[in-house]
């Protein structure tokens, strides 16, 4: 645009306005939250609340000699490989059981009541199949990824506009490209949707496996530090881990937006 | 005139039983037949199976009966597992529905069949230019079909089909959807695409206006089960002004006949 109009300009200003009244209330509120949480500190002890100085002195001293890339880096492979594996399975299930709608409508229920398993408790299982090392960190991760990523994809796959498929079809797509570029584009909100599910998921179960098993990640320093009632260690593991999920989080917000850009807004949502 | 270059014979359609008895028959016993470079039109009342019998062309559904042939070619009842949707590209069907990818751009919907057929080259890529220009989406190559108005998005789909170069292209009430204004300009944008390339169209609408206006041949489709009910000649000079028709004696005795036979 060349020339603003007096309307759009005072548009753009009032949005702006808008923006920066959103980012002063986001920052009030952490304010208090930090404030709340030194009260809390004063006041119930060093023992059961970390003073937020002596994490913020902590997570300097770990970031300096190492400690803190070492740790991170460890739940984070473990994240990824677990994510990669569980994701992966989640996409490729539901696109073969698509080529087999026998086969899926017999093993559907059953997909759908292991859902009901409660994850965790299956760990003592996995140590005892799989041995004390990452194996069974692995299992758990890819598992609580795998289901919300294959209930999501299955659905996408079943809720794709049969009129796209067939005019694909008559334009010469082969059904190896309708998979790519019509079925697998189209579920792409719900892929998302799983994924804001899954990647918080996936490190949660990464620290809690090294709770149990290992001797490095985030999960390891928590545990480490409570058995030496290091409750400044607890708190920055915490802090730690949290800032990893935000840090995920707005990237998978930023990928999504760029990804499903081509939808139309809701106007009545934006600032 | 020589050998039909599509051949509809004998042509019957049901759907599978939904209750003990049979179901009724959409289709039964239709025959025509459509020369190369025929601009036919198919005028029938709205549930006479129109689209089931572009599908069946298309391939994209089974026939129950009777036979589809394609330069000699035959498709028929027997062979209904083996569809062939388009005929690798030979049939392009513009359907009631834009049915664009909503995640494309503009242009990037009209290059998807070069993509898809593995076509997609600098020539290819001059040759959309020039369609988009010619139907006049300048300027909107980069906006989403959710960003286009029904016109455009009708324009859009319909040189997504044209830019492949299909021989024989369906066209499935395309400009149902849209006002009178917007419908009598696609029309004259229609026939001028047309008439710069000459392929065989299959056109099927409820409107007469419209089924005279555009064809060489009208034929007219009797409800429940589709038939041939009547078949016409369009004896009118290209190219036509299909506003102007109206005041021409040949379309209004050709307007009576088809109305009284469409049912």
């Amino acid at each position: 645009m060349s020339a603003a109009t007096p309307d759009t300009e005072s548009l753009v200003t009032s949005r702006n306005a808008g923006r920066v009244k959103v980012f002063a209330a986001q920052i009030a509120l952490a304010a208090c939250l930090l404030l709340a949480w030194k009260w809390g500190a004063d006041h119930a002890g060093e023992t059961y609340i970390a003073d937020p100085l002596n994490v913020a002195r902590r997570l300097y001293e770990i970031t300096l000699n190492g400690e803190l890339l070492l740790h991170s880096l460890s739940t984070l492979r473990l994240s990824a490989i677990g994510f990669a594996i569980g994701c992966a399975a989640g996409i490729a299930l539901p696109f073969a059981l698509r080529l087999t709608p026998r086969l899926t409508a017999a093993i559907e229920p059953y997909v759908m009541a292991s859902v009901g398993v409660p994850k965790y408790a299956l760990i003592p299982l996995f140590i005892l199949w799989f041995g004390i090392n990452d194996a069974p960190k692995l299992w758990l991760v890819g598992l609580l990824v795998f289901y919300p990523v294959f209930i999501a994809v299955f659905a996408g796959i079943r809720s794709v506009d049969g009129r796209l498929l067939n005019m694909a079809r008559i334009l010469g797509a082969s059904e190896t490209t309708i998979a790519k570029s019509v079925i697998w584009r189209s579920l792409q909100p719900f892929f998302f949707s799983a994924l804001k599910i899954a990647l918080p998921r996936a490190i949660s179960a990464a620290i809690i496996g090294e709770f149990l098993v290992g001797e490095a990640g985030i999960g390891f320093y928590i545990e480490n530090s409570r058995q030496m009632v290091d409750s400044t260690g607890v708190f920055t593991g915490i802090v730690i881990a949290t800032v990893m999920v935000l840090v995920i989080n707005a990237l998978l917000e930023f990928i999504d937006k760029r990804v499903n850009g081509w939808r139309p807004k809701d106007r009545s949502m934006e600032l | 005139m020589s050998a039909p270059l599509l051949e509809v014979s004998g042509l019957g359609k049901r759907f599978a039983a939904r209750s003990r008895e049979a179901a009724p028959w959409i289709i039964r016993d239709l025959c025509f037949s459509v020369a190369d470079g025929e601009f036919l039109t198919i005028v029938g009342p709205s549930g006479s199976g129109k689209t089931t019998l572009l599908n069946m062309i298309a391939q994209i559904d089974t026939m129950s009966e009777g036979e589809v042939r394609f330069r000699g070619a035959a498709a028929t009842a027997a062979n209904a597992r083996t569809l062939r949707p388009g005929l690798d590209g030979q049939i392009g069907y513009v359907m009631q529905e834009d049915n664009l990818l909503p995640w494309r751009s503009c242009l990037d919907n009209v290059l998807f069949p070069l993509e898809v057929q593995g076509k997609l080259d600098d020539g290819a890529r001059a040759r959309a230019a020039d369609l988009i220009k010619i139907a006049g989406l300048s300027g909107y190559e980069n906006h989403y079909p959710h960003e286009l108005s029904g016109g455009m998005r009708k324009r859009a789909s319909l040189i997504r089909t044209l830019v492949y170069d299909p021989p024989v292209i369906l066209m499935d009430e395309p400009f149902g959807a849209l006002d009178a204004q917007t419908r009598a300009v696609l029309q004259e944008d229609l026939l001028r695409l047309w008439s710069l390339g000459r392929k065989t169209i299959i056109f099927v609408t409820h409107d007469i206006h419209e089924a005279i206006a555009l064809g060489d041949r009208t034929l007219v489709l009797s409800r429940g089960p589709a038939r041939v009910a009547g078949e016409h000649v369009i004896n009118l000079p290209r190219p036509r002004d299909v506003q102007g028709l109206l005041a021409d004696p040949v379309f209004a005795g050709l307007y009576t006949r088809i109305r009284s036979e469409v049912k």
